[in-house]
């Protein structure tokens, strides 16, 4: 009868969705031998993270192994810094991986977050057109970013910046450059259809100045990989200032505020971040494709700006309750 | 007790009133017709009976219970009934599985089922053809599935409504004669509407006029059609000579009416002199001879014809006698007779063929 | 030209090599939206048949709303599913926000409307006859709400295959309460919103033919159940 037909397939498809879903859920590796005494191999161990480590395919090599290491299933979210900060303001993480000191502090005394650890760094640049028609070479970062206003408000079809606009840790930079120099960001923003908000992460933001054949700030190792990927059309034009220090951190979320939160497995995400093993990696990603490492490792930061050693130093500790 | 009773019955949609003041008692074994112009409210009367309607007004009863009391209760009652709709409906599925629905729905066994079920296809034909979907039946066909479907759950009251309306002569032969087998093998109770009077005459052993919302009249068929008690009535069931007259002599039981231009009505009744009264003669009593015969009937007029219409086997011939007179002759008395129009001839009916009808 | 050409050599390769990944988020698109699809289908015929068998104050406003429902954006359901299911949110409790159970529940409610709405529709189409002769035959209020289904059900398949297609290819949802997790909750769709984003458009054509071959042979299936 054609009711038992229909039921059937309503079954069938709601068996395919549970089998499905089973699949999705299977443990991806074998117990190791340091199986974390606390957890049991199902556990789902989830983080958001600033678009460029993961653009540059950085956790895709660390995922893994952190995976084996600590038995768990790592879910690694894209988002950039804002985006971040507000998961972790919800409890929706168990840590966060974020560069932008000025938003974690604040994220810290607010008591969202602990066990803060800096664990690489590596340098912003401004990107452009070969052509530099706002002749920003050789500047510093914030007399490149009067340039490319002027040039911007009197030729703005030629003269392009394009902005993260997402709130993320680049864009955070961008915002303090534009106040050193001396403008008001809110100006800045709607002076003009020179300025452009992407809205986006920062492998997709590259590819639309690349698009728009304009101006932008971004991280060099984001900036590498997608040249190597893509062939980009624009060239970093200016490179050397101190502003463009770019360290990034991990924060645990703090289990006092969301009781749920995985603290032992964020503690030891931040541990062995910091551990001479993975910084060792972090010195070595990329060299092979891209002839130096895409990232530092935070010991060899020694410029102006570097954290303090104990911020990447001091192992965190195990968290008891209260 | 009678099985069906309705009490004072009202019923009314969007202010305007269906049904008045129905009064209506049905004993176990009957056959009822209702019998009515389109639009009368048998349909509606049905349904309410069916209990698929609530009443305005008034109360209906079953097997002596109140129907009002719950939907509950009115949910057991309905499944000891059965409606068959005017229109053919039969679901989007195999002809065993239409006729089986009211069966499965009972929870009835599924061997229980094949056997009621079989016994029906074959009563009203169909066996060959249980498992076609009914969809691609004709409109007898269907009717014949929807009644078999109904009568298979041996419900106690059977409402059909027009159950032959929208089909061909040889599908309504076929459905009266299943229905007929169902009252014999059956005995169940059957109301049934129609607008075809003489259907409800051959099938029915008691008549019910609905005319208006109201039932005019009720009784044995053959009294209602001979012996209508309203002009209404007499209008619909086919006494197409209905004469206004004032009663001008009464003796003994017979009565002369009359009816203008010197002529006088001889009838039997019991109306004293002076009454306004009508006087009904059936068209099928009427007479026609080209001259003045001797016969035994006591009304004779003479006139000329005005109208000669053929209507298959019988020929309705229409006179002008000083007064309108319609007559019912066999195709071949036309013949022979040689009626045709501007025709002189003499029109005759006995004093007992006439029934008189007080006027208002 | 070139790159939709290239894009219908990957996703043929793709296919053919069964490359895991693509084999991955495709099961996995199809299993939530079937899931959700089925959910939403217990959900709305029997409320459906409830709704379009009783007369009550306001049924006529409340089929308007549905109706008006059917355009739901989905971004605007995933925000606010979002908010409800995030662990600061009022159901937070349950833990569920980032996997595949909070896109099904999602899906759900994105898709109800037009189910619910089409269902009422496709059961109002009826002949009022059937009900009568239903009621009339003995059914109970449950007995005859499936009969009426059976007599529309080429109607209410109609409206379970559009409520399937949107769940299937709806991004905005998806994408908020599932965070597109690489081996969670990755589907074809918010694969398709980030290899398109991150430039590889040649994958993500791939991806967009997967989708709508998938998407075609389910609704010749289900086609051919309603031709039967």
């Amino acid at each position: 009868m054609k009711r038992n037909i229909v039921v059937s397939i309503l079954a069938g498809l709601i068996v395919i969705g549970l089998l499905a879903g089973m699949v999705g859920c299977a443990p991806t590796a074998p117990p190791s031998e340091a199986q974390y005494p606390l957890h049991d191999p199902l556990v789902r161990f989830r983080i958001a993270t600033t678009t460029s480590l993961y653009d540059t395919g950085l956790w895709y090599h660390l995922e893994p192994i952190f995976e084996e290491l600590a038995n768990v299933e790592m879910d690694i979210i894209y988002a950039g810094t804002g985006i971040a900060l507000e998961y972790g303001r919800r409890g929706d993480v168990d840590a966060i991986i974020v560069h932008d000191r000025a938003r974690e502090d604040e994220f810290i005394e607010e008591g969202y977050g602990i066990n803060r650890r800096n664990f690489a760094y590596n340098f912003f640049l401004i990107a452009g057109p070969d052509s530099d028609p706002a002749g920003i070479m050789g500047s510093t970062a914030t007399e490149a970013f009067e340039k490319i206003y002027d040039g911007g408000i009197n030729d703005p079809d030629t003269v392009k910046f394009v902005s993260r606009g997402d709130d993320s840790g680049t864009h955070a930079k961008e915002k303090l450059i534009w106040s050193q120099a001396g403008f008001d960001y809110e100006e800045v923003r709607n002076s003009g259809k020179w300025y452009v908000e992407a809205g986006k992460g920062m492998g997709p933001t590259l590819l639309m100045a690349d698009e728009m054949q304009s101006y932008v700030l971004a991280d060099i190792s984001t900036f590498l990989a997608y040249n190597l990927k893509s062939g980009l059309g624009i060239a970093p034009v200016v490179e050397e200032d101190p502003i463009f220090l770019n360290v990034y951190a991990a924060i645990a979320i703090n289990p006092e505020r969301y009781p749920k939160t995985k603290i032992d497995i964020a503690n030891k995400l931040i541990n062995w971040l910091i551990s001479p093993e993975v910084q060792g990696i972090i010195g070595t990603y990329g060299e092979a494709e891209y002839g130096r490492s895409l990232f530092f490792p935070i010991a060899g930061c020694d410029m102006p700006g570097c954290p303090p050693v104990e911020d990447y130093t001091l192992p965190v500790p195990e968290y008891t309750a209260e | 007790m009678p099985l069906v009773e309705t009490v004072d019955l009202y019923r009314k949609y969007d202010g305007q009133d269906i049904l008045k003041n129905i009064n209506l008692k049905v004993d176990k074994g009957e056959v009822f017709a209702l019998i009515g112009p389109t639009g009368a409210g048998k349909t509606t009367l049905l349904r309410l009976i069916d209990l698929l309607e609530m009443p305005t007004s008034g109360k209906i009863y079953f097997a002596g219970r109140d129907a009002a009391k719950s939907s509950k209760v009115r949910f057991q009652m309905r499944r000891r009934m059965a409606f068959v709709l005017q229109k053919p409906v039969v679901f989007n599925a195999s002809i065993y599985d239409n006729i089986a629905c009211g069966l499965k729905w009972r929870g009835v066994k599924k061997n229980n089922i094949r056997q009621r079920v079989g016994a029906i296809l074959e009563m009203i034909g169909l066996s060959a053809y249980q498992d076609r979907n009914a969809r691609t039946l004709s409109g007898g066909e269907a009717q014949r599935v929807a009644i078999a479907r109904a009568v298979v759950t041996e419900p106690e009251v059977l409402l059909l409504d027009e159950p032959t309306a929208n089909l061909d002569p040889l599908s309504v032969a076929k459905i009266e004669e299943l229905i007929t087998g169902i009252i014999h093998r059956y005995g169940t109770t059957i109301i049934m509407a129609t607008h075809d009077m003489p259907q409800g005459q051959r099938l029915a052993g008691r008549i019910g006029v609905l005319i208006n919302g109201k039932i005019l009249q009720a009784g044995d068929p053959r009294e209602v059609f001979a012996s209508p008690r309203s002009r209404e009535v007499a209008e619909f069931v086919g006494v197409d000579n209905i004469i206004d007259g004032i009663v001008v002599s009464a003796e003994e039981g017979m009565v002369g009416v009359d009816i203008g231009g010197n002529k006088i009505i001889e009838a039997i009744s019991p109306y004293p002199v002076g009454e306004e009264v009508s006087a009904c003669v059936r068209p099928e009593d009427i007479t026609l001879t080209p001259s003045k015969t001797t016969s035994s009937a006591r009304n004779a007029f003479s006139g000329q014809i005005i109208g000669a219409v053929s209507l298959g086997p019988l020929s309705r011939i229409e006179i002008d006698c000083g007064f309108r007179l319609v007559a019912l002759v066999t195709r071949r008395s036309a013949e022979e007779l040689a009626l045709e129009k501007r025709k002189q001839v003499y029109a005759t009916f006995k004093a007992t063929a006439v029934h008189v009808l007080r006027r208002n | 030209m070139t790159e939709l050409w290239e894009g219908l050599v990957t996703a043929v390769k793709l296919i053919i090599s069964l490359d895991p990944e693509v084999m991955e988020i495709a099961g996995r698109s199809l299993a939530i939206s079937a899931t959700s699809s089925a959910i939403a289908a217990l959900i709305c015929l029997p409320l459906g048949a409830v709704i379009s068998f009783n007369n009550f104050p306001g049924k006529r406003t409340l089929i308007n709303i549905v109706q008006t429902l059917f355009s739901l954006p989905t971004v605007a359901v995933g925000l606010f599913v979002f908010v409800l299911f995030s662990s600061a949110g009022p159901v937070g409790g349950l833990g569920i926000i980032f996997t595949p159970t909070v896109m099904v529940i999602g899906q759900v409610i994105l898709i109800s409307p037009i189910m619910l709405g089409l269902t009422i529709s496709a059961l109002s189409g009826v002949d009022k006859a059937i009900t009568d002769t239903a009621i009339s035959l003995g059914a109970s209020g449950f007995q005859m709400a499936v009969t009426v289904l059976r007599e529309a059900r080429f109607a209410v398949l109609a409206g379970l295959i559009m409520g399937f297609g949107r769940a299937i290819s709806e991004v905005g949802l998806s994408m908020m309460v599932g965070g597109n997790i690489r081996g969670f909750t990755r589907t074809i769709t918010t694969a398709i919103s980030l290899e398109t984003s991150k430039g590889d458009l040649e994958l993500s054509l791939a991806l967009g033919i997967i989708l709508i071959a998938l998407a075609l042979v389910i609704n010749l299936a289900l086609n051919r159940i309603q031709q039967r």
